[in-house]
């Protein structure tokens, strides 16, 4: 769980870009561990969030998850 | 396994949870309401009050005016929030575009879903709608509510909100209309804690299932829908309050083919009661009907005289199946040809009825237009037993769907394209099943049929560099 955690943390930090898709989490964390399941990749992300290092941004329609403090904030 | 509640349900009482005394409630005359004016100019949108049909212009004022009659305490966000709104909206009309800003970091603690961010962009001349995030309220099953629990949202939304909302939305939720961030937590403990209360889907979550009346009033329904909703709400749970779909996924439950929730159209996933047995006649009924002692429909085209009665123009030629007919004055039904479409039970309710073998279809991949155009859902699974705790459609359908869907559909592509995209075929392999004549839309119009090697008897041999030895590529 730790290791998926950092990797997801990994990804996040060193993307260009501010906010990702699920998918785009889960593909980089199966890039460091092939094995690791949609629900464990799930699981560490949930757990990012309820530990505030990752966020949910939310259009309505389509939902991604983004690195706190960067990118959009919370009162643009 | 089925979802376990935590604690019991409790009988939500308005006495207990009221905010409002009732003379704040009743704060104004229809006097008063004739006088009043916004604040803002709004030719445009008062022109709205003038159509045929009720205006949400009209009930919005009359909310503004109650909100500038209440304390300055009795309301955590501004009193202007409804002024502003229509003030911006004028705006709108007057400039062809909107001024809200969509989406963005709002939420309750540990929800990706429930909650829609939504900011002005003219925050200087309309401030009391600088915030105006949306939140979702996962209604109950069939919508079904005491006025106890109607009058302590509303109550509860007055205080930490704008007041406004929209019963329902398309998904069915109740929907919150326009608060500030720092109400969301607030507003999100209040409906947990003490009303009991979840929100609902948005994103890419599941969202909000929903589901018709079912046998809580309607003598067609083949199965429990509202059961089904509510086991299948909690079940997934996960799936409703953490993004981690493509995108949005919609369980809808119809009791019968008459789709009251129009699950055929508007979701990913449609469940539709049927029955597999026999339509049960009561002959001495449908002598009724074509005696016309019993009104067809239920009476309902009773408003027109259109004639006697004519089971054949009426049923019997209107049967999509053409699977009716009169033997020696009997009505008779060639069960295995009829397609559940309920048009003769429709208009001789007393006469016929469903079947007694119920369960459900099931079809998948139903959307509105974004890619592809809009389309309805296919019919994949024609018949299943769906009995409580419904583990069957767990474990061999809902899951095996979204494990392939998650593994294979691209962003923002929902399970219908991912369908268009791969196939039918691949559908059917993911859910292990055989194609079925009930699957069929239209005569094939391909002509190309691959084989797998165990799907011929007697096999093949091929050797594939054999074969390149002497074709080139
Ligand atoms: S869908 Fe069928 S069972 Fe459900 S309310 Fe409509 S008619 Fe009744
Ligand atoms: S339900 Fe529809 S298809 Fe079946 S017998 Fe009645 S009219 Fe025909």
């Amino acid at each position: 769980m730790d290791d998926l955690k950092q990797a997801i943390l990994d990804f996040a930090e060193s993307s260009k870009k501010t906010k990702f898709y699920f998918k785009d989490i889960q593909n980089a964390a199966q890039k460091v561990y092939p094995d690791a399941n949609k629900r464990d990749i799930k699981k560490a992300a949930t757990a990012l969030v309820n530990e505030e290092k990752l966020v949910y941004f939310s259009t309505g329609s389509t939902t991604m998850y983004g690195l706190k403090g960067r990118g959009q904030t919370e009162d643009y | 396994m089925a979802f376990e509640p935590k604690e019991v349900q409790k009988e939500l009482k308005y006495e207990e949870l009221r905010i409002y005394s009732d003379e704040e409630l009743n704060n104004y005359t229809e006097e008063e309401l004739k006088d009043f004016k916004i604040k803002h100019d709004i030719p445009m949108c008062e022109d709205l009050e003038s159509g045929p049909w009720p205006s949400f212009v009209a009930d919005a004022k009359r909310e503004a005016l109650h909100r500038r009659k209440l304390a300055d305490d009795r309301m955590l966000i501004e009193r202007d929030v409804v002024e502003d709104l229509l003030g911006q909206l004028e705006l709108s009309f007057e400039h062809g575009e909107t001024h809200w800003k969509h989406g963005g970091i709002v939420g309750v603690f540990g929800y990706g879903g429930g909650v829609i961010g939504r900011y002005s962009d003219l925050q200087d001349q309309f401030p009391s709608i600088a915030h105006f995030h949306t939140m979702r309220v996962n209604q109950p099953a069939s919508k079904f509510y005491t006025s106890d629990y109607l009058r302590s949202i509303c109550d509860l939304w007055e205080y930490r909100g704008s007041g406004m909302m929209n019963m329902h939305g398309s998904t069915g939720d109740i929907i919150f209309l326009g608060t500030f961030t720092e109400q969301l937590e607030p507003i999100f403990f209040e409906l947990g804690h003490k009303l009991q209360q979840d929100l609902g889907g948005s994103g890419s979550n599941l969202r909000t299932p929903s589901c018709c009346i079912g046998k809580a009033r309607c003598e067609w329904s083949c199965i429990d829908t509202q059961d089904m909703c509510y086991e299948l709400t909690h079940y997934y749970q996960d799936e409703l309050h953490r993004p981690a779909f493509p995108y949005k996924f919609k369980f809808k439950f119809d009791g019968c083919p008459n789709c009251c929730v129009a699950s055929i159209a508007r979701a990913d996933m449609s469940y539709i009661g049927t029955w597999r047995d026999e339509i049960r006649i009561d002959h001495e009924a449908v002598r009724a009907y074509m005696g016309g002692e019993i009104a067809p429909n239920g009476g309902a085209h009773a408003g027109k005289d259109w004639g006697k009665f004519d089971v054949q123009k009426e049923v019997i030629d209107l049967c999509p199946t053409k699977c009716m007919g009169m033997e020696d004055g009997k009505l008779v039904i060639d069960n295995k040809e009829c397609t559940r479409c309920m048009h003769c039970i429709n208009v001789m309710p007393r006469a016929l009825r469903p079947g007694t073998d119920t369960g459900v279809s099931i079809l998948f991949g139903a959307k509105a237009p974004i890619l592809e155009g809009a389309q309805m859902s296919l019919l994949t699974i024609p018949f299943i037993k769906c009995d409580p705790p419904y583990d069957n459609i767990k474990e061999n359908v809902i899951e095996p769907i979204w494990d392939w869907w998650m593994e294979e559909g691209k962003n923002r592509e929902r399970l219908g394209e991912l369908i268009q995209r791969q196939g039918i075929k691949k559908l059917l392999e993911v859910l292990n099943i055989p194609p079925m004549p009930q699957m069929v839309r239209e005569p094939r119009s391909n002509p190309y049929i691959f084989w797998k090697k165990e799907d011929v008897p007697g096999d093949w041999d091929r050797d594939i560099n054999d074969y390149r030895s002497r074709h080139k590529r």
